[in-house]
């Protein structure tokens, strides 16, 4: 590969009735990322150029885009990986756009907001000024770790094809955010939360066609999410489920003793 | 939870219908009487145990139909909340008239 073709979108509110394509041609280096291209392309081709980016290393989400026909993370998709010299980039679908490459995700942390994705006690006093622990077991924090991986980046609400038909639909992020807390043996809100996703454009209206934990770039399985708070609603409903034990308090130890010996300081 | 219900309602008439409709579709085809035939039409409508059959199959069947055709309304015209009450009772209404009018013919029959 010596040179890529890259088809970006282009589209200005103010200006464009509709979004349309303009080509350029990068440079190839040795594995560089889409957004290295990007880059390129604004420093040295068309300063116009609009696109989000933060961190480069897929941790911020901030630079999601439909990246020859799929969401992704600009920062998190090499070149070579994508087999071609044609490289078409468009901003995320189900999004409206702010310009070129920017989607506007303020209704992505709408739903997001809306499942309460916190911590809610009874006791809401120890966990606004708290003065002891909340145990939780190996086994019941590995019931929602992988969900507490999500970074909002929006990608799976970009894949989801009933978000696309449906702009009422909840959505894969909020909905596994939602399950997330609902497994937590710490919180106590389950109930609550259950009323906000039990609504016609709710969590059943989820056809599990799994298109969000394909696209999800952190690995996480938020169709899965939405599968497992669907069992936890059903069995709620028909008055079967066996709700876990709140997190009992405990005190913060007084001592700490070191797994491994630690050597004494010899330098003062 | 009112969608929990309905949706657990849905998958509940989808396997009630796979087994009556099974069952309807095993005697169809594999009885070895002519089953299209006024007698045998006849011997069916006169019998408890078949309407029994069949108004449980139109119940079911008009359960499974309604809800997925709201679910598919719901989803592709993203109606509001307060539209969706208004739809409930149409399917409401519009399931009980062909409920009551699918069973009021056999009764009558009988």
């Amino acid at each position: 590969m010596q040179n890529l073709s890259f088809k970006v979108q282009r589209y200005d509110p103010d200006k464009d009735s509709s979004p349309h394509m303009q080509e350029f041609t990068v440079p190839f280096t040795k594995g560089m990322s889409v957004l290295d291209g990007l880059l390129y392309i604004k420093e040295n081709l068309d300063n116009t150029l609009a696109f989000r980016s933060s961190c480069r290393m897929g941790i911020c989400g901030s630079c999601g885009m439909l990246i020859n026909r799929f969401p992704m993370l600009a920062c998190h998709t090499p070149v070579e990986e994508l087999e071609t010299d044609k490289i078409e980039v468009k901003s995320l679908p189900n999004y409206p756009i702010i310009k070129d490459l920017v989607p506007q995700l303020d209704l992505l942390f709408e739903k997001h907001q809306s499942v309460k994705p916190y911590m809610i006690r009874e006791d809401s006093e120890n966990l606004e000024r708290p003065e002891a622990g909340l145990y939780q077991s190996v086994e019941e924090l590995d019931s929602f770790m992988q969900f507490s991986y999500c970074i909002k980046c929006g990608m799976c609400m970009a894949a989801c094809p009933t978000v696309a038909t449906d702009s009422l639909f909840l959505g894969p992020q909020p909905l596994a955010q939602g399950y997330r807390y609902c497994a937590d043996s710490r919180d106590e809100a389950d109930k609550e939360r259950f009323d906000i996703v039990d609504t016609p454009h709710g969590i059943w209206l989820c056809h599990m066609a799994g298109a969000c934990s394909e696209a999800c770039p952190k690995g996480l399985d938020p169709a899965f999410a939405i599968q497992l708070f669907k069992r936890m609603m059903a069995s709620q409903s028909l008055g079967i489920r066996k709700r876990p034990k709140a997190a009992p308090e405990i005190q913060p130890p007084k001592e700490i003793k070191p797994m491994i010996e630690v050597p004494e300081f010899t330098v003062q | 939870m009112k969608e929990t219900r309905l949706k657990i309602l849905q998958y509940v008439s989808g396997i009630a219908l796979f087994v009556i409709a099974g069952g309807h579709m095993l005697y169809s085809h594999f009885s070895n009487s002519d089953i299209t035939s006024w007698s045998s039409i006849a011997d069916r409508a006169a019998s408890n145990w078949w309407l029994v059959f069949y108004v449980l199959l139109l119940i079911f069947g008009l359960y499974h139909g309604l809800h997925g055709l709201r679910t598919i309304i719901l989803e592709y015209f993203s109606i509001s909340d307060s539209s969706v009450k208004v739809l409930d009772y149409i399917f409401v209404i519009a399931g009980l008239a062909i409920l009551g009018y699918g069973t009021y013919i056999p009764v009558e029959a009988l």
